[in-house]
């Protein structure tokens, strides 16, 4: 782990030199770093519960050439991918919720278009330094392990009883059924929206922020919120692809080659969950966090181009 | 009683075909692409010079088409992905669809006007309508 972590850094503090010189730089180096760099991400990101996007934004826009526009489209279209992958099983296996979901979903879908098209009109040094404070929060929230702070029998409150974010949840290991019920919904609703607009406007996915909200705040069980999230993803990612992919902000040289890779990645990183410490390498995304979102603001602020 | 209820069966089984499809297409029109089996509208060595430019520069410098403009190219490598992600972005659309008639025979109204609502503001993003420009 040690020596991946080391050659991980070497990578990233030697691209900008790389990136700098992309014009020389043959094109079809590019696709290749990023199939490597995506089938790394893939991996980490299944063992440390985190989504794609949220690693693949700020390190490619950080340390390659493409502008952030198009990093920021991929990023989105890469977190999309994944969450419509891994959705099906989930959903038979009813380890995600479509009624807890669309609620949030839709709220959260109309904030990630608003944040997609405030995101393309702002200045790019200002998304670039909003982007590296953005991931340094994140990485903050990511110290912290999840875990419900709710307890007593799940009973859902007026908004969540009338939208119908209430149910039965079977454990996959022991099969038993536990019923679930979300609670301060008006609150969930809210930190959805919030969470679509920061999608939208800088390509993030949203994974790290919804498992948070679900479990943390709303007391839905973490396994639930871990499968719901992928599902409440897939439509808010849509919605805000859409906004890039009709601004032209999607280039499929960086989107396919990293699509491609990060699911590879996830594949390995199933097999890879069972032999490290998923803490461990959750430690590493924190560190890879905080070294990306400098570089972000950094790079805006044109103090490290 | 099963826990998972049918409509949730339903929008999976939609969403595991329309993915496969999606990333298969993916997978083969980015190998076209990349291995100039299928000619590309910009062609592949001009990348570098554009590619750190804003999508609205780049797309005036390429020549690219805005919006939905590129349907006209799927004959192009690089507009045949544009295909493949676009229909990975409305296969949520297609799952909500499929749905919302086992709301409307139910008789469940707010699911189906949230489920009606979600396919608005999709189908409004996909469309163009709000995309703007600069």
């Amino acid at each position: 782990m040690r020596r991946s972590s080391l050659l991980l850094i070497a990578l990233l503090h030697a691209a900008p030199a790389l990136a700098a010189n992309g014009g020389a730089t043959p094109w079809w180096i590019w696709p290749i770093a990023l199939f490597v760099l995506s089938l790394a991400l893939g991996v980490l990101a299944v063992v440390a519960g985190v989504g794609g996007g949220v690693l693949f934004v700020p390190i490619v826009s950080g340390f390659f050439p493409f502008h952030l526009d198009f990093v920021r489209g991929a990023g989105l279209l890469l977190a999309l991918c994944g969450a419509l992958s891994a959705g099906p099983s989930l959903l038979r296996d009813g380890l995600a919720s479509l009624r807890l979901g669309m609620p949030l979903a839709l709220l959260g879908s109309i904030s990630a278009i608003g944040g997609a098209l405030l995101g393309l009109a702002l200045p790019t040094e200002a998304v670039q330094v909003a982007l590296g404070a953005a991931i340094l929060g994140i990485a903050l929230v990511m110290m912290k392990p999840p875990g419900s702070t709710l307890a007593g029998a799940p009973q859902p409150d007026a908004l969540a009883a009338a939208l119908g974010m209430h149910g039965v949840y079977r454990e996959p290991a022991g099969g038993q059924d536990s019923p679930w019920a979300a609670r301060r919904t008006p609150g969930g609703l809210a930190v959805f929206a919030l969470i679509g607009a920061l999608a939208g406007m800088f390509g993030l996915g949203a994974g790290w922020a919804n498992v948070a909200a679900l479990n943390l705040l709303m007391g839905i069980p973490l396994k639930l919120s871990v499968g719901t999230s992928g599902f409440v993803l897939s439509v808010i990612d849509s919605s805000a692809a859409w906004i890039y992919l009709n601004r032209g902000a999607v280039l499929p040289v960086l989107v396919a080659p990293s699509v491609i890779g990060v699911m590879l990645g996830a594949r390995v990183g199933v097999r890879v969950l069972r032999m490290v410490s998923a803490s461990a390498v959750r430690r590493l995304v924190v560190v890879v966090l905080f070294v990306a979102g400098l570089r972000a603001i950094l790079k805006g602020l044109g103090v490290w181009l | 009683m099963s826990p998972v209820p049918a409509e949730q069966t339903v929008y999976a089984r939609w969403l595991e075909w329309g993915t496969r499809v999606g990333l298969w297409l993916l997978i083969a029109a980015f190998a076209a692409y990349a291995l100039g089996v299928l000619e590309p509208q910009v062609e592949l060595s001009r990348l570098p010079a554009l590619w750190g430019l804003p999508a609205e520069r780049y797309q005036a410098m390429a020549g690219a088409p805005a919006g939905w403009g590129w349907l006209r190219f799927l004959h192009k490598g690089d507009h045949l992905n544009l295909l493949a992600l676009a229909l990975l972005s409305l296969i949520t659309v297609v799952c909500y669809l499929r749905i919302l008639p086992i709301h409307l025979r139910r008789g469940e109204r707010l699911l189906a006007a949230m489920v009606l609502s979600q396919i608005v503001v999709l189908l409004a993003a996909a469309s163009g309508a709000l995309a703007g420009g600069h």
